[in-house]
């Protein structure tokens, strides 16, 4: 039998702001990471929605929009020195801003991605279906996202035409679900990126390549980067990065972070969560345990140690933190996908989920320490009257 | 150390217990002595604000004097319960007190049952079976056997006053302190409680200090002390009090 528990359920109507608490909290803090995360995911699209193990860009690179000229030469450091690469995978990808300007007049900033077409591409990302690439091998033709229409300034979309850097393109298809931050993405082939990003056939932005074994790609970029990256003694060749795609995505995503400040102001908003379910969690046992002060000082007049009412008071801020959490997980996951609905791109993946739990849950610990202050009015001595 | 004579389990010696500092100070207890024997039912009687509460409180380990000595004995020895530490006092009262209060004070939520484990469990560090087992005799022998899974709120005012009894004896205390445990009950019940009480201390030789301005409970008690102004006035065999009250 647990007292605190039992406790708590015949007085639920008195916990129950603490419980609440706790699960405004640890809502407030997933949907606000999630929607970080979901946010700073966009950055990352062009690395997260294509096929590639391996990513060779210029040297230093912060974020894959960040993209400079590199050599198609480079194609020879990757094979055959690594033989974990298949080299018939290796394929440049063109990535780089530029300016649209819109049928109507007026410009927008958008984001050219420049792929191979064909079915084995891996740098071509996952909507483009096979009759999509197959439009996109006509010159000069691009596809865009249906929700940057309106950014593009583009009314039926398909069939339009607009300019990027002065160079005419035509709309010929549309996806959904790549919205992105800075300026829309266009998708086309590396002929068009090209031609539009005035880069010469021996160029790229980006070199990708597949590994027979996608388990090897962090031993296969590891070498490149000794080889080519980090190599002190050979300064001549310190000029490209190498990462595997999930190393790629999360530099691309960190460079964002770090960039808007966003992490800051997310941290800072779920600090004032956290402490609002603290004081208000702290403050509910507290009254709690101030409300059966006679009954617990009964308890000290018969010799029983403080410390059992201490831990009775820290159990009953476990099972608070517990409901609570108990409470926002289905709230949380509602209120995400309500987020989604909207447009929002929510990401709560199991990490984050699990560390806001704990995090709230040792919150509500924490609060239940505070709240220990009140055993200091159980006094046996005053129960004489 | 003194040692104590006869029967004696507890006594006090020159207590004396003042409140407030400069002019306001007033002294609630002036030099009282008084003894206790095993199995004795003591009543502890007097009007208001003659000071029995706090005596009560200074022999039970409660509220220290501001000077004098409570000495109640351990086994072969004797101990001077103020001259001890907070926690050697704890566990004095741990071992030997138990206390039954004017309110009953139990937990909303728990059961008459669990009123009495928690004091088992948390105290003496019980197994939760013996704990049962243990409450559940108590709260029988006193006439409770089958409302062991109600919460305080379906019980009556004596039924209440029943299982704070429980809880100050399921742990089978040598010396258990009552203040005014009738009050908050009509004749008919707390005539029971006293009997139960009474009953308490002489069978299992447990002794009672019981405070109460309640004439009615005179014909129970072994001894009485009666409290004026801070201190005893007379402390006299119940055969004696009858006498002179006739």
């Amino acid at each position: 039998m647990n007292y605190a528990l039992t406790t708590l359920w015949y007085e639920r109507q008195r916990y129950l702001p603490g419980v609440l608490a706790v699960a405004f909290s640890a809502l407030l803090i997933a949907l606000q990471c999630g929607l970080l995360l979901g946010l700073l995911s966009i950055t990352s699209i062009p690395i997260d929605y294509t096929r590639a193990d391996i990513w060779i860009g210029s040297q230093d690179i912060l974020s894959v929009d960040l993209g400079q000229k590199i050599p198609m030469s480079f194609v020879g450091r990757l094979s055959p020195e690594n033989p974990e690469i298949d080299p018939t995978s290796i394929e440049p990808f063109i990535e780089a801003f530029g300016q649209w300007k819109k049928p109507a007049g007026g410009t927008s900033l958008c984001v050219v991605l420049g792929s191979k077409l064909e079915d084995d591409a891996c740098g071509a990302i996952q909507a483009l279906t096979p009759e999509l690439r197959q439009r996109l091998t006509e010159p000069d033709s691009v596809i865009v996202d249906t929700s940057e229409m309106n950014r593009l300034g583009l009314t039926t979309g398909i069939g339009q035409t607009a300019e990027i850097l002065g160079k005419k393109v035509r709309v010929v298809g549309l996806v959904s679900g790549y919205k992105s931050l800075a300026g829309a993405y266009i998708f086309c082939s590396l002929t068009t990126a090209r031609k539009l990003l005035n880069l010469k056939s021996d160029q790229t932005t980006y070199l990708l390549a597949r590994c027979y074994d996608r388990a090897k790609a962090p031993v296969v970029a590891k070498r490149l980067r000794e080889r080519y990256e980090d190599n002190v003694d050979s300064e001549k060749k310190k000029d490209m990065s190498a990462m595997t795609s999930a190393e790629f995505s999360w530099r691309s995503q960190m460079h964002w972070l770090k960039a808007t400040m966003a992490g800051v102001a997310i941290g800072y908003t779920a600090m004032l969560g956290l402490l609002v379910g603290a004081v208000v969690t702290s403050q509910t046992l507290y009254a709690a345990t101030v409300a059966s002060i006679r009954e617990l000082a009964i308890l000290r007049a018969l010799g029983i140690p403080r410390w059992r009412m201490m831990s009775a008071v820290l159990s009953q801020s476990f099972w608070v933190g517990i409901i609570g959490v108990a409470v926002a997980v289905p709230t949380i996951w509602g209120m995400s996908r309500l987020a989604e609905f909207a447009g929002a791109r929510v990401m709560l993946p199991n990490w984050l989920l699990g560390s806001v739990l704990s995090v709230t849950l040792a919150t509500a610990l924490v609060a239940g320490l505070f709240a220990l202050r009140s055993l200091r009015h159980v006094e046996p001595a005053n129960l004489l009257r | 150390m003194r040692m104590m004579i006869d029967d004696t389990i507890i006594g006090g010696h020159d207590l004396v217990r003042m409140f407030g500092d400069g002019d306001s100070q007033t002294t609630a207890v002036d030099r009282v002595s008084l003894d206790l024997e095993r199995g004795q039912f003591a009543l502890l009687m007097g009007p208001s604000g003659s000071g029995k509460s706090t005596l009560l409180a200074m022999l039970s380990g409660l509220l220290r004097p501001t000077s004098g000595r409570v000495l109640c004995r351990d086994e072969d020895d004797t101990l001077d319960i103020w001259s001890l530490t907070d926690r050697e006092r704890e566990r004095y009262r741990l071992k030997y007190c138990g206390y039954i209060f004017q309110g009953y004070n139990l937990f909303p939520a728990l059961t008459a049952r669990q009123q009495l484990e928690i004091v088992l469990r948390w105290g003496l560090g019980t197994p939760a079976r013996e704990a049962k087992k243990q409450s559940e005799e108590v709260l029988s022998m006193l006439g409770l056997g089958n409302k062991l899974n109600l919460l305080p709120c379906h019980l009556s005012g004596g039924e209440k006053q029943r299982v704070a009894i429980g809880r100050a004896l399921v742990k089978n205390p040598t010396l258990c302190f009552a203040d005014e445990p009738t009050s908050a009950l009509d004749w008919h019940h707390g005539e029971h409680v006293v009997e139960l009480l009474r009953t308490a201390a002489h069978e299992r030789g447990a002794t009672m200090l019981v405070v109460t301005h309640d004439p009615r409970l005179l014909p129970y008690a072994d001894t009485v002390f009666h409290l004026e102004d801070g201190q005893i006035t007379d402390d006299q065999p119940v055969p004696l009090l009858h006498a002179a009250a006739s």
